[in-house]
């Protein structure tokens, strides 16, 4: 009888006391594997994600025009050496060396897409840490003070939740570096300033239903301190929660900035996807016929949020089992 | 309704247009430009001979717009215009008020973005509905995975890529504008041929925006189904025998459907920023292009009024939802 509980076992049940005493294979990874057949939204989400790992991570290794090695031609050092003349007729030949084309400045659309990748991951990435970070923080600090600072980080929360982000990102972005446009990282850190609600509010509501839970109170009382509470108990049980309000966020911090790029706000001299689009329409490339130009980055972005949404609708499952497919 | 409920909402809406309005207020100031002097010298210039009197005259401005005051009396004027619906006068577009441009190109986003809200709220929540209720149906599962699937993609993405797909089918279709160029002073709304070439303007930037947002309705409206689907009142009903329609409009649909008016006070915000930037990518006459533009030219009023009507547009939307619903609801009543 337990024995087939455990097959169903996920992260959420797994307490940490049974860790320790059972062979780890067994009891983690084999039923993980199991869980991983039948959640295959979390599959194919990863899966995209492998693959443009791979793609870019060959492209770097076997596309000579792309070196991540070296100082002065860094990699954004590289794609701008390739633009000789300031400005180039866009053109579209796959003899021509340059397999995706090249764009109005004569940068190398290939190499661009393959660098922007990661960029914009980045500073996806850069965001949602922070927002998640401090979004937990707050979470904790209201769910555990309770009483008016409780009151005050959720009348906070709640409030910011209306206010269309994107409006105040530009705001910031312009008033921040106006007329040289942000540098990756700084971009990051601006959409991270509006990151946070979010995930507050939903680690918040999970952690006052946790902290009712039998097994917490079970470790309140044989003397666990607050602290080890919160990091022994309560952590390992929030994870998938957690887990998927940051996958959220990073997909949330990657639209929101590619919106403050598209309006040619971010690191215009970075080949991030965003900045491709944004010279796309800067330049009207639709209306000039040059679709191979702003295909490329659009694929990918494409990809990108179409995998970030299958992993957090599958750790949605994880979390709330109620929406796990019955088999 | 409990009142603790009602003064708990409007202070919260309170709080959300005083923090709209203090970062409005306070981040385009942090630039340290003065895009006054800058308007008021670059006209100087104009016509080839310097303005001797030109230091004068932007001494003069800068009183009238209030910039020579401490920031704390600007800040406290501001906020209290601003709640007035007085957003000042524009720098950039000088002798008009905000208020004016505003009145211009507000009703094209508002009629955007409700029009397309409206629909993608209503067809997605049926297409989710329909999955839960059909959840064995192969053919219908499979043709719902791509609306899924879009659903995370960014508006203004996806209308790039159907103006990508328009433009190589049909040259002829309109990618950008809300209405036929070259019209001189105000558009004639009587006129057919032109409300014909408003609507035919409009269908690239709706579609972009409803199609993207089915599949979030949707998914929630699934969701709210499993749940109704397991009350014991749909056991009853079809205990009853009742109709398979009836049970699906009347009884499943009905009570699935108020709830997701909560997620729709979640997405509001998200919602505003999106069609921000498809009016931007269209060419749309709302107030996206308007904002960009007053962004790049430093044109703080107009910045500044732009935001915060859409910021208090959205906060009293989310308001008025959060007020409604229990009276649309009675069984959140307390």
């Amino acid at each position: 009888m337990i024995k087939e509980i455990q097959t169903d076992n996920t992260p959420a049940r797994i307490s940490a006391n049974s860790i320790m005493d059972t062979p780890f294979m067994r009891e983690r990874i084999i039923p993980m594997l199991r869980y991983m057949r039948r959640n295959r939204l979390i599959v194919g989400g990863i899966g995209i994600f492998v693959a443009l790992g791979l793609f870019v991570i060959l492209s770097f290794i076997f596309y000579s025009k792309v070196d991540l090695l070296g100082e002065t031609q860094g990699v954004n050092g590289l794609v701008r050496a390739i633009s000789v003349p300031a400005r180039q007729t866009p053109s579209w030949n796959p003899w021509s060396g340059y397999p995706l084309g090249t764009d109005e400045q004569g940068r190398d659309i290939f190499a661009a897409v393959v660098v922007g990748i990661p960029l914009s991951l980045r500073i996806g990435l850069i965001a949602a840490a922070i927002g998640v970070g401090v979004g937990m923080v707050l979470a904790f600090v209201a769910a555990y003070a309770g009483g008016w600072v409780d009151a005050v980080i959720r009348t906070m929360v709640d409030s910011l939740i209306p206010i269309p982000g994107l409006l105040i990102l530009v705001l910031v972005a312009t008033s921040l570096n106006p007329g040289k446009g942000l540098t990756v990282d700084q971009l990051g850190f601006v959409i991270a300033v509006l990151a946070w609600p979010g995930p507050a509010r939903v680690i918040r509501s999970q952690v006052l239903v946790i902290r009712e839970r039998g097994y917490v109170e079970m470790a309140r009382m044989s003397g666990t301190s607050p602290i080890g509470i919160i990091f022994k108990e309560m952590m390992p049980n929030l994870a998938p929660y957690a887990l998927a309000s940051f996958v959220a966020a990073v997909s949330g911090a990657i639209l929101a900035s590619i919106g403050v790029e598209s309006l040619g706000l971010g690191p215009l001299d970075s080949p991030t996807l965003g900045s491709m689009i944004y010279w796309n329409i800067f330049n009207s490339s639709i209306l000039l016929g040059l679709w191979y130009w702003l295909l490329p980055p659009i694929v990918v972005l494409v990809l990108l949020f179409i995998g970030l949404f299958m992993i957090s609708a599958g750790l949605d499952e994880v979390a709330n089992p109620r929406l796990r497919r019955r088999v | 309704m409990p009142w603790r409920y009602i003064i708990g909402r409007l202070l919260m809406f309170v709080i959300t247009i005083w923090i709209a309005s203090t970062f409005v207020f306070f981040l385009p100031r942090l630039s340290g430009q003065n895009p006054l002097a800058e308007k008021i010298y670059q006209e100087a210039q104009q016509g080839g001979y310097e303005d001797p009197n030109v230091a004068e005259r932007v001494r003069v401005f800068e009183a009238k717009y209030g910039f020579d005051r401490p920031i704390w009396e600007q800040y406290v004027k501001f906020v209290t215009d601003v709640i007035q619906f007085d957003l000042g006068r524009s720098i950039f577009q000088w002798p008009k008020t905000v208020n004016e441009i505003l009145a211009e190109k507000i009703m094209w986003t508002l009629a955007m973005g409700l029009l397309t809200l409206i629909l993608a709220f209503l067809i997605g929540s049926l297409m989710g509905a329909l999955m839960e209720w059909r959840r064995h149906n192969i053919g219908l599962m499979v043709s719902m995975a791509p609306i899924l699937a879009l659903s995370a993609v960014p508006f203004f993405i996806f209308g790039l890529v159907l103006q990508l797909l328009v433009f190589n089918i049909d040259n002829e279709f309109p990618l950008v504008y809300g209405y036929q160029q070259g019209i001189v002073g105000w558009p004639d709304w009587t006129d057919f041929s032109f409300i014909l070439s408003v609507l035919k303007h409009a269908i690239l930037p709706a579609l972009s925006i409803t199609v993207v947002s089915l599949g979030g309705w949707a998914m929630g409206m699934r969701g709210m189904m499993v749940t109704t689907k397991g009350e014991d009142y749909m056991l009853q009903a079809e205990a009853k025998g009742l109709p398979d329609r009836v049970m699906f409009f009347q009884y499943a649909i009905r009570n699935s459907l108020l709830p997701q008016l909560t997620g729709l006070t979640l997405a509001l915000g998200l919602i505003v920023s999106g069609v921000v930037l498809v009016e931007i990518v269209f060419g749309y006459p709302g107030v996206g292009g308007q904002l960009l533009q007053a962004v790049r030219s430093n044109d703080y009023p107009t910045t500044q009024g732009i935001v915060f009507v859409l910021a208090f547009g959205t906060a009293g939307a989310t308001l008025a939802l959060d007020l409604l619903y229990p009276l649309i609801d009675p069984r959140i009543r307390t």
